[in-house]
């Protein structure tokens, strides 16, 4: 009897203990007090990261190795946005195929749109390609404009301000921490800009093809010319006429260089590469490409210095 | 700062304007710099809150509803009964859809459905919910008419389902679309020591407008009750599982009442790279009823359906589905299908499907039947579920 009682005991003594640390290893490791912040692309994170410092926990629905336009919209995401104070979105329709799901169940007033957790990153930039007239007939377009902004570094400056913004208003106690890490996060920007700039500044005006109309920015920024695209309307799959009219523009143009996104399959692009003597070069599309691309800065320093390979 | 900007501008000009081979001549550096000028003209524009007003306008700002309609045609062969061939239009659905306010979004769905006997187009309601966004304690709460959480299956409407028909337990324990109700739904996230997804819904009211095998519209205030819980788990970055408990029990159409008990098991896996080109899913639904015809009769039956679908190009799919029913009200009966799936989706809104089902019962011939369905649609870009 004594020793069933103690063995009782010691189950409870056991599950109190394991219940603490549980208890304790959460509390750890959801970081009490830190601002819960959501974002769906990985660069909107690396710069929200940048901005909260240790201030915030930051998580990224997507991965830098994924389609944007075709992220599930998994239930467990629905439990990252029930807790998140704030909620960074590229918007401009990138993400209409998952977001508005996952919004209209998360439960959260304070990262619905208008709400004051809500970030559309996009406020404020300059937009490219804003059709005149929107008909499906042209594909898969974005009738708010090109939703692929922030490959201009350069919009990573308002990107930040956005962020910062929404930051201010859910923890305007550590308002001088974030601006500190604004104002460091723009000087970074600037001076690799100022390496980037010198390194593209050859092959200013070179003629490049590329996969999906996802480049107009980098392109904008860094003074190359994307002359056609494998895909004949923006999401449909490459046709055999389209590939033939790329290799007579290439051969034609002389132009050397597919660019194409980690997400694509590069059959296509190969043959047409294969046809004209040219190579394919994959760019990262966003932080987490691969593996040694960790944040916005190394996003631009792996893509300029692919480019630069490719065109030596 | 004017100073600064006619810098910047002065060399933002040479540098843009200057041609290849004077660019290539020209010191590196200090081209470098003149780009550099361009960021360093937007670094001095005003903040991004006055930017806003400026940029570019964003066209088609409004606060009309989503809008959009969704068209199923059908062509089938079917090898017994009075029309072997058959082409018809099998339903249009109408959908809108709007947040209300900061509180609730509200969604509207109007089907102009074909009835399977009169083969004429019949109007129906099939949706109007207010649902709320934010309720304290991870709650949400739906009123209107919905498809109760009985599954995986029932809550879809019919274009969103891979084969071109429902499972043969939905059609015989409920209708060819699923159980509808008028009523409320109440969800709630349940926190759990894991941290994995689990919901549990709650669901009371009517069922549907018409009474279908298993339970029908109550009278006298007898209710229909509706409660679900699902568990969710990412297996990994690629794979995830889904668990489900239903249960059901309401009034039937012989003035006693239903109990229903199901369970629903899915396994999907899509690699994150190439998610747009390799997907495999596994799913699998048990339903059983408990159907009382009066009180010293009871009619115990089960059925289930279990099919895979796998992607096999970024277009194409193929899947494969096995069913078995029995009848709620009738225990002598039961059916067995086999089906096959050929899915060609040249956009996400047109989705050509060609299914081959064998179907073998013990209360009539065995049947062939070919299904060629398009589903096409036009407006706003639904969001996908998983």
């Amino acid at each position: 009897m004594d020793r069933r009682r103690m063995t009782m005991s010691g189950t409870r003594i056991r599950f109190v203990v394991g219940f603490g640390l549980a208890l304790a290893f959460l509390t750890v490791s959801t970081g009490y007090g830190q601002l819960k912040v959501v974002t769906t692309l990985p660069d909107l994170e690396s710069i929200a990261k940048f901005i909260g410092g240790e201030q915030v926990d930051v998580y990224s629905i997507a991965t830098g190795f994924q389609n944007p336009h075709f992220v599930d919209p998994k239930p467990s995401y629905i439990l990252r946005l029930a807790r998140a104070d704030v909620f960074v979105t590229v918007g401009l329709d990138l993400e209409i195929g998952w977001v508005p799901s996952l919004l209209n169940s998360a439960r959260n007033a304070k990262i619905q749109k208008g709400g004051e957790g809500y970030v559309d990153a996009s406020l404020g930039v300059p937009l490219l390609q804003i059709p005149t007239s929107a008909s499906r007939a042209q594909g898969d377009i974005h009738v708010y404009g090109n939703p692929h902004y922030w490959l201009n570094p350069l919009n990573g400056k308002v990107i930040a301000r956005n962020i910062l913004d929404a930051f201010v208003r859910t923890d305007p106690d550590h308002r001088s921490i974030y601006e500190s890490n604004l104002k460091e996060f723009n000087e970074t920007l600037d001076a690799r800009m100022k390496l980037w700039a010198a390194s593209m500044l050859p092959y200013k005006g070179k003629k490049i093809i590329a996969y999906h109309n996802e480049w107009p920015y980098f392109e904008q920024c860094f003074g190359l010319q994307i002359v056609d695209f494998l895909e004949p309307k923006p999401g449909i799959p490459p046709t055999p006429s389209q590939l033939l009219k790329i290799i007579n523009t290439m051969k034609r143009d002389r132009i050397k260089i597919i660019v194409i996104s980690p997400y694509f399959t590069t059959e296509s692009a190969d043959l047409v590469a294969r046809s004209v003597g040219g190579k394919v070069i994959t760019l990262a599309t966003s932080v987490g490409a691969n593996e040694k691309i960790k944040t916005y800065f190394e996003l631009f320093d792996h893509n300029v210095s692919q480019l630069e390979e490719a065109f030596r | 700062m004017t100073l600064l900007r006619c810098i910047g501008s002065m060399l933002l000009l040479i540098y843009w304007f200057d041609g290849t081979a004077a660019t290539a001549q020209t010191d590196s550096t200090a081209v470098a710099d003149s780009l550099f000028s361009l960021q360093l003209e937007r670094s001095l524009q005003p903040e991004p809150s006055s930017i806003q007003q400026q940029s570019a306008p964003r066209s088609f700002l409004s606060v009309n509803p989503d809008i959009s309609a969704i068209g199923d045609f059908r062509s089938a062969y079917t090898s017994i009964g009075t029309r072997p061939i058959d082409m018809y239009l099998n339903e249009l659905e109408i959908q809108i859809a709007s947040v209300v306010d900061p509180y609730a979004r509200a969604e509207f769905i109007v089907s102009f459905g074909r009835d399977p006997e009169s083969r004429e187009l019949g109007i129906e309601l099939e949706v109007a919910t207010l649902t709320s966004l934010s309720l304290p304690y991870q709650l949400q709460l739906t009123l209107g008419k919905f498809k109760p959480v009985i599954g995986k299956v029932n809550v879809l409407h019919p274009h969103y389902f891979s084969f071109v028909d429902f499972p043969k337990v939905i059609n015989n324990y409920f209708e060819s679309e699923g159980m509808f109700m008028e009523g409320a739904s109440a969800s709630w996230l349940l926190p759990n020591p894991y941290d994995f997804y689990q919901e549990l819904t709650v669901e009371v009211g009517r069922a549907g407008s018409e009474p279908n095998a298993a339970v029908a519209p109550g009278e006298d205030g007898q209710l229909l009750y509706v409660g679900h819980l699902k568990n969710f788990l990412d297996l990994g970055p690629n794979s995830t599982l889904e668990f489900g408990l239903s249960g059901v029990h309401g009034p039937n159409r012989f003035g006693s009442s239903t109990l229903l008990a199901g369970v629903d098991l899915t396994f999907k896996w899509k690699p994150l790279r190439h998610n747009v080109y390799r997907s495999f899913s596994w799913q699998s639904e048990v339903l059983y009823a408990n159907m009382r015809l009066s009180d010293a009769e009871v009619i115990r039956t089960y059925g289930g359906f279990s099919f895979i679908e796998y992607q096999l190009e970024r277009r194409w799919f193929v899947g494969a589905r096995y069913d078995y029913s029995g009848f709620p009200d009738d225990p002598a009966r039961k059916e067995q299908a086999a089906s096959l799936l050929l899915r060609f989706q040249p956009t996400e809104f047109q989705i050509l499907a060609l299914q081959y089902q064998y179907s073998k019962r013990n209360y009539d011939r065995n049947m062939s039947q070919v299904v060629l369905r398009v589903i096409f649609g036009i407006g706003s870009h639904a969001a996908h579920q998983y």
